[in-house]
């Protein structure tokens, strides 16, 4: 058979690299059309313009995708860098702003991880605006809607297509402000409304760290251009643009991701320095100088971590997303499952080769993404709202991607981001088809035995909650399997106990996955129809919903393939996933400046297998824990109270481990309060009343004093003037006396 | 006459074209309120078409200070008429010019009491802002500055809400009373700079008459030199720090600059639409303006000496302006405040000294002027209809009049500087600029950062309670959504604070000139100024045109002031 067409590229790259901008302008020209004339269009025209506009960006994508993919000439960079690197298609269109030696430009590109998070957005989200065209049929808002979406989707693909940080934020907050948007979509319910607030809000808390480690980054890559000693800067950045791009006229900016991965080579580089390179010297020059290289990145990435975290809904800024259930459910879909939040994950791994350079701040991001984990699973258990489930779990997926990317495990962390993205937009989409076929009933007590009325989405939601408790064949056991075996077998120096701890967490965080997502199927879709019902029989939807759910849940079984360990040999004998080959080009980089960093040290290539055994008896149990309970303890027990003890501990995961109390307690109010106070005292009390108000009082005072001068009376000025002229004299002849 | 010819006479014209259309009002019947409205938006027209002149004729590799004009006025004072526009005044030139005809459409219906006189008094400032910004004269700086003045009080005074005598006096003593200490500033200037004889009120003149001496103090600072200063240096080391004081609190009440900036809400609540648009956008600019034109390049030494004072006002003015945000019950003066933190973002990038910051600080002036006057433009829309400032009076707008609801949305994002809209470009470079600052604490840019946070607290608090919700007032159940005339005008701004959010570099482009000349002027009062090269801050000032050859005058020694 001849595959020569697999192994070239289908469209021409170069051809490609300069319409790149087409899959941004795409959802863009949807979402101004939908935006201002959608009403005027209506419904039919909106939905065609929404799902084309998406669907020829998701073409064009496929087209990079495969480009990249396959044309390994598309760019080659020198191979002195040791890893063999395909870079990437890359498109330049001048500079955005530029000021003193500060310059950002309007450059995108596409390598080997952009183009999978390409297929991921524009993918997922053709599905979802097809599913959205059905889902938001008796909505009058629907253009709306649209529009929101569209813009949503050119967003987030500036995000993901960037080739800059400063671009990238663009993106970023754009995704924010459609969250914002979408999530306050229904906004006559001011609680909606408010709930978007909070999200933005939590979010831009998350951005003002992110500017910071920006700002940050700017100064100690412009220091380390601009020092004596190494090159001069024209020289330093010059020679990387030739390599870089094809298209940049000027210098691309200290924010370029080449350039600063490029600025990561220095960094271990020169081992005579000090066990630990550059990093463990001194700034020369600047506002940062007599911070080491290492502190300051290390600084770099925890502000950067709340950034992700804020973006991500991990601890401690993660309160935003339950309440980001109050939009659409196609929204909650597509935004709060598959795309939006995987941008914290997405900006840690493009930042990977800095961030490698600092065993502090990955420890820390394995940490936070462990204890996310498991804590938001906890708090699923308790949740009977079933999209408050999906969310928790998903801020408890997200949690594991970051511990992958914490432990150096990049390419597991995407994995695991494209599978989730897949079998949890499945899942939320059931869950918007259950909410279709039951008059928006999202109580999981009050559904029940839907498996005979909606045998379709039954199924997929069936599909989707084995795949994501990790149940062999299924992609959610490898992807998240994966992550949890590198964790055990990654040593960060200096944090070595790191791994051991984050792999407990994680697993126990495993068994807690298996028992809500079971809960939850149980309850919704198995045994009798609840008394509660709000609709007697609940209908099936139509082939619209349906065939999203089914294309979703085949891709989260499919998925397997690049997860699955062994398909692929490494040079030196040891199995590769297709996942991780594929990343190599973009992840390979930042692999070998761990190991020359001396920051992250492999082990010996173990069999994962003994360790999958044990993640998949977890599964089991924590299924089996869930069935035993729902179908055969509660149920039995119908009508007695609980124990007072689990009464208790209930009540207390409900409400959140009262998390969003204590940040009102502790935050919100007390900034309020200082607000108010401020304004009363100091601002209308000191600054207005005593010195405003003071000067004009004590000036009028003044003012009458003298008015007792202004008498009228010739004699008295005219005695006032001799006295003065008396005075006047008086003192010259002192003076000259004094002489 | 072709176009090349008519260039000395551009800046004339656009400054006293208002002047003109003011002078054909008079005559106008007064009971006609159409055509004097007519007329007046004509007149801002041709303004503004003037103004896109300038700016596109301006070439940023061009001189310093271009579509000049300098004639004789008062030769035996040393005042001429000179005029000129650099990189940063052309850009406020244009905004003014922007904000002339929104200002009039803005007002179309609001007004009803004394239409002609309300006109007059617009294009009154209108000449007068625009005279502020191009004179390179002192006293014609100053005459345009407190022209500016009357017409405002007027406007607040005469069409303003309930407390508006007291508004409109607060508004003007404080502003007086700053611009009075910076005449007796501007006189010292006059009369230190120059020996007799040849004293001159023009800015190039005073400024490089002073460059010398300002650099041997600079090197004086740092132990060097002390012994050799020449008398002027004398003097400047001894009234220096008081001057730049004078100048800057005249400019710092304009801004305003915490604590000096309780007249603005004031102000603001009780001035009619127009009068807030034009307080916002522009008026609050000549502040920054005269701090980047005067007070920092004619001072540097002192100004760098109370560099630490101003940015931490600034950074304090911005928190603390975004935390009276937070506790506003009132629309108006919650964007009132929320002009006073915007502001501290500008004078932060003004004080830190760097061109990142400079030039930001400047794209600030520009965005704020669209931002902020189109927050006041569009609120006034709504109080046309409810007449209510209350927010508590507001809730679920949005459902009856969605396309008000957009274009607020569109503006607040600006206002929050969310990147692609022109906000963030301006707030990116001053934070950054800010922390390249070498010499200033890493501290305060980073408090300076919360205003990501807080700015959008209070501006999405302040939306969330007027346009989402139930209608929960039966009074909001019928408001009807943006006319024509009004929807133009706020798509006017939509379509500005876009185009300024992503292609903000030919605006930038003309900026960075100015911005350049500006921090080396600074840096001169730095201990870096041993760097900083004549030719990079020399003013070339053009000779009087059609004054009589000057006699060779005796050369006379300045005057020394007491020390």
């Amino acid at each position: 058979m001849d595959t020569t067409w697999l192994t070239k590229a289908w469209a021409n790259p170069q051809a490609l690299s300069a319409n790149l901008w087409l899959i941004i302008a795409l959802p863009a020209f949807g979402a101004l059309v939908c935006g201002v004339f959608g009403r005027a269009l209506g419904r039919t025209y909106v939905n065609l313009v929404a799902c084309a506009s998406v669907l020829a960006s998701f073409c064009l994508s496929v087209f990079a995708f495969q480009a990249v993919a396959a044309d390994p000439s598309v760019i080659v960079t020198p191979a002195a860098n040791g890893v063999p690197m395909r870079f990437a298609l890359s498109g330049d269109w001048g500079v955005w702003f530029q000021a003193g030696s500060f310059s950002a430009h309007l450059g995108l590109w596409v390598d080997h991880l952009s183009a999978t998070m390409l297929m991921v957005v524009t993918g997922v989200g053709f599905l979802i605006h097809l599913y959205s065209t059905a889902y938001m049929e008796h909505d009058a808002g629907y253009w709306r809607f649209f529009a929101y979406l569209n813009l949503f989707m050119a967003s987030m693909l500036t995000l993901v297509l960037a080739d800059n940080l400063v671009l990238l934020f663009v993106g970023w907050e754009g995704v924010g402000l459609c969250s914002y948007l979408l999530i306050g979509f229904w906004y006559t319910d001011a609680a909606n409304a408010w709930a978007g607030r909070k999200a933005f809000i939590a979010n831009r808390v998350g951005d003002c760290a992110f500017l910071l480690a920006m700002m940050l980054l700017v100064l100690t890559v412009t220091a380390f251009a601009k020092a004596p000693g190494t090159e001069p800067p024209a020289v330093f950045f010059a020679q990387r643009r030739a390599v870089w791009t094809h298209a940049a006229t000027s210098e691309p900016g200290p924010l370029n991701f080449k350039v600063l991965e490029e600025f990561a080579q220095y960094m271990p580089a020169n081992l005579a320095m000090g066990s630990r390179g550059m990093l463990g010297t001194d700034i020369p020059i600047g506002p940062l100088a007599g911070h080491t290289y290492g502190h300051t990145l290390t600084l770099v990435f925890l502000l950067m971590l709340l950034g992700a975290a804020g973006k991500s809904a991990q601890l401690p800024l993660y309160v935003w997303l339950p309440d980001a259930m109050a939009g659409p459910t196609p929204v909650s879909a597509l935004i709060h499952a598959a795309t939006m939040v995987t941008a914290g994950v997405y900006l840690l791994c493009r930042m990977a080769p800095l961030l490698v350079m600092s065993p502090a701040a990955m420890a820390t991001v394995a940490v936070v993404g462990a204890l996310t984990a498991l804590y938001a699973a906890l708090i699923a258990f308790a949740q009977d709202d079933l999209k408050k489930v999906l969310a928790y779990s998903t801020i408890s997926q997200l949690g594991y991607m970051f511990l992958g990317v914490g432990v150096g495990f990049f390419w597991g962390a995407i994995l695991h981001l494209v599978t989730h993205a897949c079998f949890k937009g499945c899942l939320f989409l059931s869950a918007g088809s259950v909410m279709h076929g039951n008059d928006n009933e999202v109580n999981i007590k009050k559904l029940g035995g839907l498996r005979k009325e909606m045998p379709w989405t039954t199924a997929c939601f069936g599909i989707a909650t084995l795949a994501i408790t990790g149940i062999i064949p299924l992609s959610g056991f490898f992807s998240k399997d994966d992550i949890l075996h590198g964790a055990l077998h990654a040593r960060l120096v200096g944090y070595e106990w790191v791994g051991p701890t984050v792999f407990a967490i994680g697993s126990l965080g495993a068994l807690c996955t298996a028992f809500y997502m079971s809960r939850a199927y149980l309850l919704a879709f198995t045994g009798e129809r609840s008394k509660d019902a709000k609709v007697p029989h609940a209908h099936e939807s139509g082939w619209v919903i349906v065939a999203p759910l089914v294309i979703l849940a085949a891709l989260s079984i499919a998925l397997i393939s690049h997860g699955f360990p062994g398909l692929l040999k490494m040079p030196n004998g040891e199995p590769e996933t297709l996942m991780e080959a594929f990343l190599k080009p973009v992840f390979g980089v930042a692999d070998r400046l761990a190991i020359e960093a001396h920051s992250l040290l492999p082990e010996a290539e173990r069999s994962p297998w003994p360790g999958f055994g044990i993640a998949l008896l977890l599964a089991w149990a924590g299924g089996g824990a869930a069935w035993y309970l729902y179908k055969r303890v509660f149920p039995a027990r119908a009508g007695k109270p609980a124990p007072e003890v689990f009464a208790a501990v209930r009540a207390f995961t409900v409400h959140k481990f009262y998390v969003d109390e204590l940040y009102d307690a502790v935050l919100v109010r007390p900034i309020k309060l200082l607000s108010i106070g401020l304004f009363r005292v100091v601002d209308e009390g000191l600054i207005d009343t005593v010195l405003v108000g003071g000067t004009a009082w004590v000036t009028a005072r003044i003012g009458s004093l003298l008015r007792y001068l202004q008498t009228g009376d010739v004699q008295a000025y005219a005695a006032m003037m001799a006295v003065g002229l008396l005075a006047g004299v008086g003192y010259a002849i002192f003076e000259a006396l004094a002489k | 006459m072709n176009a090349a010819q008519l260039q000395p006479y551009l800046l004339t014209l656009v400054v006293f074209l208002p002047l003109l259309g003011a002078g054909l009002l008079l005559f106008l019947p007064r009971e006609e309120a159409g055509q004097v409205r007519a007329w007046t938006l004509l007149a801002m027209g041709v303004d503004l078409a003037l103004a896109a002149v300038a700016y596109l004729v301006f070439d940023p590799k061009g001189a310093e200070f271009q579509l000049e004009v300098r004639r004789a006025w008062s030769a035996e004072f040393g005042i001429s008429y000179h005029l000129g526009v650099d990189g940063l005044s052309v850009s406020l030139v244009l905004l003014t010019g922007f904000l002339g005809p929104v200002v009039v459409l803005s007002s179309w219906k609001f007004i009803h009491d004394r239409v002609k006189e309300f006109h007059i008094s617009l294009l009154l400032i209108q000449a007068a802002m625009m005279g502020t910004l191009v004179s390179l004269d002192l006293v014609l700086f100053y005459v345009f500055f407190e022209a500016m003045l009357i017409p405002m009080y007027l406007l607040i005074g005469v069409w303003g809400s309930e407390r508006r005598r007291e508004a409109a006096m607060k508004f003007f003593l404080y502003t007086l009373f700053g611009s009075l200490v910076m005449l007796v500033a501007i006189l010292a200037v006059y009369f230190i700079g120059q020996p007799a004889g040849a004293r001159s009120f023009d800015y190039g003149t005073i400024y490089n008459s002073l460059l010398s001496a300002n650099r041997q103090l600079a090197a004086c600072t740092q132990g060097v030199g002390c012994a050799t200063l020449s008398p002027l240096a004398l003097t400047l080391q001894a009234w220096g720090p008081l001057m730049f004081l004078a100048f800057a609190l005249a400019f710092a009440i304009k801004v305003p600059m915490v604590p000096l900036h309780t007249w603005l809400p004031e102000a603001h609540v009780e001035a009619p639409v127009a009068g807030s648009i034009i307080l916002a956008g522009v008026m609050l600019k000549m502040g920054t303006y005269g701090f980047w034109r005067f007070a920092i390049p004619l001072f540097p030494v002192a100004a760098y000496q109370f560099r630490p004072l101003f940015v931490a006002l600034a950074v304090v003015g911005i928190v603390y302006g975004a935390l009276m945000c937070l506790a506003q019950q009132d629309v108006k003066k919650l964007i009132a405040y929320s002009s006073v933190s915007h502001l501290g973002i500008c004078m932060l990038g003004i004080f830190a000294f760097t061109a990142e910051a400079a030039s930001g600080s400047a794209y600030q002036m520009l965005n704020h002027g669209v931002s902020s006057g189109a927050l006041f433009c569009l609120f006034g829309f709504l109080y046309e209809r409810r007449h209510t400032r209350r927010i508590s009076d507001y809730g679920g707008v949005a459902r009856v009049m969605p396309f008000f609801a957009a274009s607020f949305l569109v503006v607040t994002f600006s206002s929050i500087a969310v990147p692609g809209t022109n906000g963030f470009v301006g707030e990116f470079l001053v934070l950054l600029g800010t922390f390249k600052a070498s010499s200033l604490w890493l501290g305060y840019p980073v408090l300076a950062t919360t205003t990501v946070i807080l700015g959008a607290s209070y501006m999405l608090w302040m939306v969330q309670r007027v346009f989402f919700g139930p209608i929960d007032r039966p009074e909001n159940g019928g408001l009807r959504d943006l006319d024509l005339r009004e929807g133009l005008t706020a798509s006017a701004f939509m379509v500005l604070v876009l185009w300024m959010g992503l292609a903000p570099q030919p605006f930038l482009d003309r900026i960075a000139p100015a911005t350049d000349r500006f921090v080396a002027r600074a840096q001169l009062g730095t201990p870096d100024s041993a760097k900083v090269k004549d030719a990079d801050v020399r003013v070339t000032v053009p000779p009087i045109e059609g004054a009589p050859p000057a006699l060779p005058q005796p050369p006379v020694a300045a005057v020394a002031l007491p020390r």
